[in-house]
């Protein structure tokens, strides 16, 4: 395929100037736009209910730290990742067993379609009255929003991967006279492993998400929550503080998930790009 | 049609119907309370009445809503990640902190919104047109950073100047991430209005929902449930429908 | 006077990734010659067109076209890819294809009609301008990508292993399709293959680089003359005597040992 295959084998050593400037790179406009709004907020509008400097969102974070009631962090945030947690674990469990079933077998794929494309478009707020209405406010509420928010693309998308198993894969059980058990473990599981790892990375996200809007829309816990009571409050540094921890506890299990899908694949053999032959 | 799809479309219906009945049965056996689970003639009853009355006018204020937002999204969306996304340049020095803001929930900037907009019709829209901007301006960056290098070095061969490499081969090449990504501000847009309406006490469905839920009137909030349901359907399969006509030279 | 050399590398050397691809090399080519670039993988031929095309900076030296020093990719050199799949604009029609050229050089617009079908008739490609590349075989995208090339009126053409990915068949015919292409419009192509039989067949001069040049052994291994005589046939010319001491001459210098 010509020549440029050996280029990319000769990796030239990256000098020590390059590497920490492309560590630090991302970090040059988060930083302008903090000082930007650190001294916006000072001189522009320094009584403002909405607009805070971070340096006093950064102290006021450090105060909620301390707090132990519904609005600290840390009983807010885990509430908030409990409830996605759970929510996701029933999304998954459902979601990921029917759609196993849905995609091995074409009859019933057939049979649920219209059912599911029924189903499906109700979007999850949609479901936050009832869901307030049946179980009040709390943990269970929250968790049967999130739970049905996963289970939809968790189902697609188990679907999808039991369907793409490589029909070759499934002969070969067959002709070794492996259990349907067996079968289902040691080949059609591994064998969509990959893609259900991406699902997974999805679902998560949705399920924090949806933990997050539940808790702003009506639940009085959780992250949502204590963002909504700082505006309330009229405390635009706690709102602020808020809006940030709740932007990187998103982030940071994102990444989280990402290297675990990573890993997960690559102990499965999954071969990087970089190293194909 | 062949009898196998017929036979199939009747099995799909079986089972819708099925599911129907096990509703009915539900609910008027009272297994669950009818307090939560409105029969679904009871349901059906809710819904006609209120398109008579004002739901109506709510989905047409929701809709509304979710439609400006998204327009309004997509615009700023397509050009700023067409601008950052043909540079190089910009990728690297904006992209992470673009990928910081991707998994933020669009409800959370809500709050903010309030302070500074007050609780009125154009915060909802705002934060609207704010959260669904995201997932569009992401696949328009993602979509021109994906141009292969090969059509990149068939621009420069062609000595395409920047402007028509944007129009003619990175836009082009990023139309179906785009489509995709304005198929999910879409989605967000509709829930956004939702959440907005609920918290800002805006008149639509998602007040009526949540009024409805309030007084315990399941019916009426089935009802609610379904026509947001057919809004976010029939949304997605229209803006469905567009992707295919426009994309279809991919598969033949 | 239109002058004689079109191109001329000028001890272009070239190194990447820490390692030298390619020696200092010299040659030229005058306008209206077919020449064809041989060697073993990793002999820096693909890199060397590159250059040629302004695509890659020589580490020294430089390439020259018409006198004037190659700094970057122009209209006037047209470059064949390989992967034509992804050469291609998939969401235009083959007409589509062609008129990104047109449009590139500021044809205006009422011209283009005319242009784009002259060349797809030259490629034989006339009755299926309003399909989309998708809807093509391999050897068909190749063709369209000639044509682009062609929509072009380039002085040089440059072909990195055009047929590469192409069956025998299809290799075959595209082959004699360029091969009188270039004999009516007296076009000046470097062509590079690994294909030792494709190189003479096609080519008035074949180039045959070394890969891992060191002190003594220079990429540039060997330039020799085609002296076979055109119009050239598939099976006759590959039986001619010519062709087979040529080809023995060469064989050595693709690696095999």
């Amino acid at each position: 395929m010509g020549s440029w295959g050996i280029i990319e084998m000769g990796a030239p050593l990256v000098p020590r100037s390059t590497q920490i400037f492309l560590f630090l790179r991302p970090w040059v406009l988060p930083v302008l736009l903090l000082t930007l709004l650190e001294w916006a907020a000072r001189t522009l509008a320094p009584d403002s209910d909405a607009v805070a400097p971070p340096s006093r969102a950064f102290l006021a974070f450090g105060q909620a730290l301390m707090v132990s009631s519904e609005e600290g962090v840390l009983r807010a945030s885990l509430f908030t990742l409990g409830s996605a947690a759970a929510g996701l674990l029933i999304g998954l469990v459902l979601g990921v067993g029917l759609g196993t079933v849905l995609g091995l077998s074409k009859r019933a794929a057939s049979m649920g379609f219209l059912t599911i494309e029924v189903l499906r478009p109700i979007p999850s707020v949609a479901l936050i009255p009832l869901s307030m209405m049946v179980f009040g406010f709390g943990f269970r509420m929250e968790i049967s929003v999130v739970a049905f928010a996963t289970f939809w693309p968790m189902l697609i998308l188990t679907q999808a991967a039991a369907r793409q198993v490589e029909p070759g894969l499934i002969e070969v059980a067959l002709a070794l006279e492996l259990s349907p058990w067996a079968r289902m473990t040691k080949v059609v599981l591994p064998a969509m492993l990959a893609r259900l790892l991406v699902a997974l990375r999805l679902g998560v996200a949705i399920a924090l998400v949806v933990a997050v809007t539940v808790e702003v829309a009506a639940n009085p816990y959780g992250m949502g929550y204590a963002l909504m009571i700082a505006q309330q409050s009229l405390a635009p540094d706690l709102m602020l503080a808020w809006l940030v921890w709740i932007g990187v506890v998103g982030y940071g299990i994102n990444v989280l998930m990402l290297r675990l899908q990573h890993a997960l694949s690559r102990r499965m053999g999954e071969i990087p790009q970089a190293q194909r032959a | 049609m062949s009898k196998q799809r017929v036979k199939q479309q009747l099995e799909a219906l079986g089972v819708l119907a099925l599911f129907i009945g096990l509703w009915w049965l539900a609910s008027d056996q009272a297994w669950v309370s009818k307090v939560f689970l409105p029969t679904p003639e009871a349901t059906l009853g809710s819904l006609i009445e209120g398109l008579h009355g004002d739901l109506l006018a709510f989905s047409a204020n929701t809709v509304l809503r979710m439609l400006l937002g998204w327009l309004l999204a997509s615009l700023i969306g397509i050009t700023i990640g067409a601008l950052v996304g043909s540079s190089e340049t910009a990728r690297a020095w904006i992209g992470p902190t673009l990928e910081f803001v991707r998994p933020l929930p669009a409800s959370a900037v809500m709050p903010l919104a309030i302070s500074l907009f007050g609780l009125s019709s154009g915060m909802v829209l705002s934060v609207v047109a704010f959260g669904s901007m995201w997932p569009v301006l992401l696949a328009t960056v993602h979509g021109l950073a994906s141009v292969h290098e090969r059509l990149r070095e068939v621009s420069s061969a062609l000595q395409l100047s920047r402007s028509a490499f944007v129009f003619k081969i990175g836009l082009p090449n990023a139309m179906p991430d785009i489509l995709a990504g304005m198929r999910l501000s879409m989605t967000v847009a509709l829930i956004v209005a939702v959440v907005g309406e609920m918290i800002a006490s805006q008149s639509g469905l998602g007040q009526a929902i949540l009024l409805a839920a309030r007084s315990f009137r399941a019916s009426e909030l089935f009802a609610g449930i379904a026509l947001l349901s057919v809004i976010g359907f029939a949304s997605n399969a229209l803006l469905a429908l567009v992707e295919k006509k426009l994309l279809k030279w991919q598969t033949h | 006077m239109v002058p004689t050399e079109l191109l001329r590398f000028e001890e272009v050397g070239i190194h990447l990734g820490g390692r030298e691809i390619l020696s200092p090399t010299q040659f030229s080519v005058t306008r209206g010659e077919f020449v064809c670039i041989i060697g073993p993988s990793g002999c820096g031929k693909t890199t060397l067109l590159r250059a040629a095309a302004g695509f890659v900076q020589p580490s020294t030296g430089q390439v020259r076209c018409n006198g004037q020093v190659v700094t970057g990719p122009t209209r006037k050199a047209a470059f064949v890819f390989q992967d034509y799949g992804r050469a291609l604009l998939p969401w235009r029609t083959v007409s589509g294809n062609i008129s990104l050229a047109l449009e590139a050089a500021g044809v205006p617009t009422e011209q283009r009609a005319a242009r784009i079908a002259k060349v797809l008739d030259t490629v034989g490609l006339g009755v299926h301008a309003t399909k989309f590349p998708a809807q093509l075989s391999g050897g068909m995208q190749q063709r369209v990508q000639i044509a682009r090339c062609l929509a072009q009126e380039p002085e040089l053409m440059l072909m990195d292993e055009p047929f590469g990915a192409l069956d025998a068949m299809t290799r075959e015919s595209l082959q004699d399709e360029v091969s009188r292409l270039v004999q009516e419009t007296g076009l000046t192509v470097l062509f590079v293959t690994h294909d030792l039989e494709e190189a003479i067949y096609l080519s008035d001069r074949v180039i045959a680089l070394r890969a891992n040049p060191s002190a003594g052994k220079p990429s540039l291994a060997a330039m020799i003359e085609v002296g076979i005589a055109r119009p050239r046939d598939q099976l006759l010319t590959k039986e001619d005597p010519e062709f087979l001491r040529l080809r023995r001459e060469l064989y050595g210098f693709l690696g095999h040992h």
